[in-house]
């Protein structure tokens, strides 16, 4: 087995910006990510969507990069750039041409420091993101399944219940004040994590973060709600319509144990097992064996999430299948894991495949022209999340060393109805939507 | 000296550009075995993977005219099982070898798609190579493959991005293949395992293949396993079939897809334009790249970002090996669809009239040959690149001189590229939504044709 071990570099600047480099020369680019610890979760209620609403904001001009400028300068300079809003974190990030670092260093400092926009921007982006949830959700079958099915009925707290990509009303709602305080909440210097990597020597990285960052004043601690879920006692169970789409389709979401402990790499392993393709357990049994399923797979957001996470399972039974006997199908792929445990024959491959699953992840991560986002993504949150971006090096050991015992006792303490959740999108009447 | 950093104030414009460091493409190992089969080799040993991709210059275009997506149900059940393993073998192997496997098919070519640890990059050549050569086509795999794309079907038939796809591309192909994207229900339901065999038989011939394989390897060794898993596979190389020709389309025409109540339109239009192999390619690329074809283009700075009518708006020149069509797009609201073609067209016909800008030159220049290049930094980026040099034939020095192709183009090459390829006096145009909201604004862009979901004429 051939180790990798990725260089990375850390410090933090005077106003509290953490700043993380990874030097690699094979080719003449950079990536840089500003991951800033804010998402979805804990938006101001009332204001479901402003998280994402707000990612668009910052690409609506700061001081000195009036609208428009900051695309215009990464795209000019040969890169990429994006945004993207998570449930705890909101990132920002490019690839470009190494001798374009600077000027990357220099936008996002700009608008870390200094947001620029007004009424007509506000508006614009607000129908942006109309549109944006009509061709994602709306106007898609199975649109937004089941990340935004799920959690309403998983959840009980709003920051994890709510509707994520937001109510129009609530996009309505919003204002320019709303836009500001936002940004003075959170998007200071000391809630947020720089990521470099790359075509770039770590020192003189550190010192053109100095330079462009760190006279960008901290702000005070943002507020950090307590999101824990109170204990759940009973399974949960909902129902969706699903207006353009001819067949039902199941999630069901287990919920994870915290983060980092023990019992979430057993869990992490757990989802291997059931998950990840036509090896997988449930595929294997609903799709390829029992021949019930037209589509059966699910996965898990491990390593961006700091707060209640589920697993998830989606399955799409054939037509003439009723929902309740694919999920009882899918329980029986479960009683199996909790009775019969997993073979070290069967654990052991599936380690491997986290192994390559990894490797790839840090590669690439985001199709084949942003390279190293997977890296970027995954020291920004072992930074924020864990305080400790080497843990890009470490963690594979420690899901490796997750024993077939510790597997089966996690199953029989997490895979039970009264820790899980179920949606149905169920079809409304035929034709209805011709 | 300078003044220390703390004290400076803020630039207040942009630092410039450093020095750039050239972009070194990996050499490459080429050959053609005894029996045909054409190999690519390219080292990128940042981090432990391989990634083996066999390709088949075969696709559903040249099974169109009798049993249209044949050659991706094929691919599909190519996977399920060969002589020696079963289907249940096959996923097993692949994970023991921390491995992905992909088979597919388009209009042009099928593959087999393999990426997986470089610990075991024998182990997945054979695997490769047990697929390409011994696959069994079991009865009872083909009849669920068969049953599982009958319901992608009926879902694909719900999406408007599928069905503006599907009318274009009728639209515009005529009676060429390429107008055929996906089979029909029937078409499907006709489909004998006998014709999967005989495709296969026919097509996955070494004569009819490209291997490329990337990653982390020394191309020596490399070079060697795949004689032992490939050497000895011999078939004889398929005929080259012939197409009819598409039709020319002159004067703009509307078709309109019907799907009553839904809350946003698709909209999209172009014409057939060219292949990789035209002199015109590279301005035509960067007319797209200052049209429609960036995050900063005209198109989405207009229709996004200040008329706020649509989220991912853009326009793309495609190429498939024997024709290229130009396309403009956006998924917007109901009541601006006729506002959204005329920015279309504005837009188009303004790169058609008016020399670009220096700066906008400059700066599309620049986007294209920096992210075409991004490519060289990633395993799945490099295999991109490769397999468009080597699927499409162009010149062995492609990657290595796009950058100055690109580089030594003017205002006036784009000026001529725009006036030949976005031909807005004959575009086809594409709108699916609600006829009863949609019908009169499309209506002021020509005659108009509806259907429903399914193709039926309304």
């Amino acid at each position: 087995m051939k180790k990798l071990h990725i260089p990375v570099e850390h410090t933090t600047l005077a106003n509290g910006l953490r700043v993380v480099a990874s030097p690699d020369r094979s080719a003449p680019f950079v990536t840089v990510g500003v991951y800033y610890q804010i998402g979805f979760r804990i938006e101001p209620c009332g204001r479901s969507g402003f998280a994402h609403l707000f990612e668009h904001m910052m690409f609506q001009g700061s001081e000195h990069a009036g609208k428009m400028e900051h695309i215009r300068l990464i795209n000019s300079s040969g890169g990429l750039l994006n945004g993207t809003t998570h449930y705890d974190l909101t990132n920002y990030f490019e690839a470009v041409p190494s001798n374009a670092l600077e000027r990357v260093l220099w936008l996002e400092a700009d608008r870390m420091r200094a947001l620029k926009v007004d009424d007509e921007n506000l508006r614009n982006q607000r129908d942006v993101v109309k549109e944006e949830v009509r061709v994602n959700v709306m106007n898609q079958p199975y649109g937004g399944f089941p990340w935004l099915d799920l959690p309403p009925v998983a959840f009980r707290k709003w920051p994890n219940a709510h509707n994520f990509y937001g109510d129009f009303a609530d996009l309505d709602a919003a204002t320019l004040e709303d836009v500001r305080a936002f940004f003075r909440t959170y998007y200071a210097p000391n809630n947020a994590v720089l990521v470099m990597i790359g075509d770039l020597d770590a020192r003189e990285a550190f010192s053109l973060a100095k330079r462009h960052f760190e006279n960008i004043p901290p702000g005070p601690t943002p507020p950090r709600p307590d999101v824990s879920e109170p204990p759940q006692t009973e399974e949960r169970i909902g129902e969706v319509p699903e207006k353009l789409g001819p067949l039902a389709a199941i999630a069901i979401g287990y919920t994870m144990p915290p983060r980092g402990t023990k019992e979430w790499y057993a869990a992490a392993i757990l989802d291997r097992v059931l998950h990840g393709g036509r090896a997988g357990r449930v595929h294997h049994r609903l799709v390829l064996e029992k021949q019930i399923a037209v589509e059966a797979d699910g996965g898990v957001e491990l390593f961006d999430t700091n707060g209640p996470t589920q697993m998830v399972t989606r399955i799409v039974p054939k037509p003439e299948v009723a929902t309740g006997a694919a999920i009882a199908a899918f329980d029986a792929v479960i009683h199996d894991v909790t009775e019969k445990g997993i073979p070290e024959d069967e654990l052991d491959p599936v380690k491997v495949k986290l192994r390559a699953d990894f490797y790839s992840m840090l590669e690439g991560g985001m199709g084949s022209y942003m390279p190293r986002f997977g890296l970027m993504h995954y020291l920004a949150c072992f930074t924020l999340f864990d305080g400790d971006p080497d843990r890009v090096n470490t963690i594979l050991d420690q899901f490796l060393a997750v024993a077939p015992a510790d597997a089966q006792a996690l199953a029989r303490k997490i895979l039970v109805p009264q820790n899980r959740a179920i949606v149905v999108r169920r079809p409304v009447a035929q034709g209805a939507a011709r | 000296m300078s003044t220390p950093a703390a004290v400076n104030p803020t630039p207040a414009v942009p630092p410039a550009l450093t020095a750039e460091r050239p972009v070194a493409w990996p050499k490459r190992t080429v050959r053609t075995l005894a029996n045909g089969l054409q190999v690519v080799l390219a080292e990128s040993r940042a981090f432990p993977k391989i990634s083996a991709h066999l390709f088949f210059c075969s696709g559903n275009a040249v099974v169109a005219h009798n049993a249209p997506g044949l050659a991706e149900i094929t691919a599909s059940v190519v996977r399920t099982g060969t002589a020696s393993r079963t289907s249940r073998r096959i996923e097993e192997d692949l994970r023991r070898m921390g491995a992905d496997l992909g088979t597919q098919a388009g209009a042009d070519s099928s593959a087999i798609a393999a990426s997986g640890l470089a610990e075991f990059s024998s182990g997945l050549l054979d695997l490769v190579a047990d697929l390409s050569r011994n696959a069994s086509f079991p009865e009872g795999e083909f009849e669920r493959e068969r049953r599982q794309k009958l319901e992608e079907l009926k879902v694909e038939r719900t999406s408007p991005g599928f069905l503006v796809n599907e009318r274009f591309r009728r639209v515009l192909f005529g009676e060429h293949p390429y107008a055929i994207v996906a089979p029909t229900e029937a078409q499907v339901a006709a489909y004998r395992r006998e014709q999967l065999e005989d495709f296969y038989r026919r097509n996955y011939a070494p004569a009819n293949a490209l291997l490329i394989v990337v990653g982390d390897f020394s191309s020596e060794s490399m070079l060697a396993d795949i004689g032992k898993s490939f050497g000895s596979w011999k078939a004889p190389q398929p005929e080259a079939p012939r197409f009819p020709e598409p039709p020319k389309h002159s004067g703009r025409r509307v078709r309109l897809v019907h799907m009553p109540g839904t809350v946003q339109t698709q909209v999209l239009l172009g014409n057939l334009a060219i292949t990789r192999h035209d002199p015109d390619w590279y301005r035509s690329v960067l007319a797209n790249a200052i049209f429609g074809g960036a995050f900063h283009s005209r198109l989405v700075v207009n229709i996004r970002e200040q008329k706020g009518y649509t989220y991912s708006p853009g326009s793309g020149i495609n190429a498939l090996r024997q024709y290229g069509y130009f396309t403009v797009r956006a998924a917007v609201r109901n009541g601006v669809v006729a506002a959204t073609l005329t920015e279309m067209f504005y837009e188009m016909d303004r790169m058609r009239s008016l020399p670009v800008t220096a700066e906008e030159l400059e700066s599309a220049r620049n986007y294209l040959t920096g992210v075409f290049s991004l490519g060289v930094a990633t395993q799945a980026g490099l295999l991109t690149q490769l397999s468009t040099v080597y699927l499409d034939r162009l010149p062995e020095d492609y990657l290595e001189t796009y950058r100055e192709k690109v580089r030594a183009l003017t205002a006036d090459d784009v000026l001529a590229a725009a006036r030949r390829h976005f031909d807005s006096a004959n575009a086809q145009i594409v709108v699916v939504g609600d006829r009863e909201q949609i019908g009169e604004q499309a209506a002021l862009f020509g005659e108009v044709e509806s259907f429903d979901a399914q193709g039926n004429r309304l």
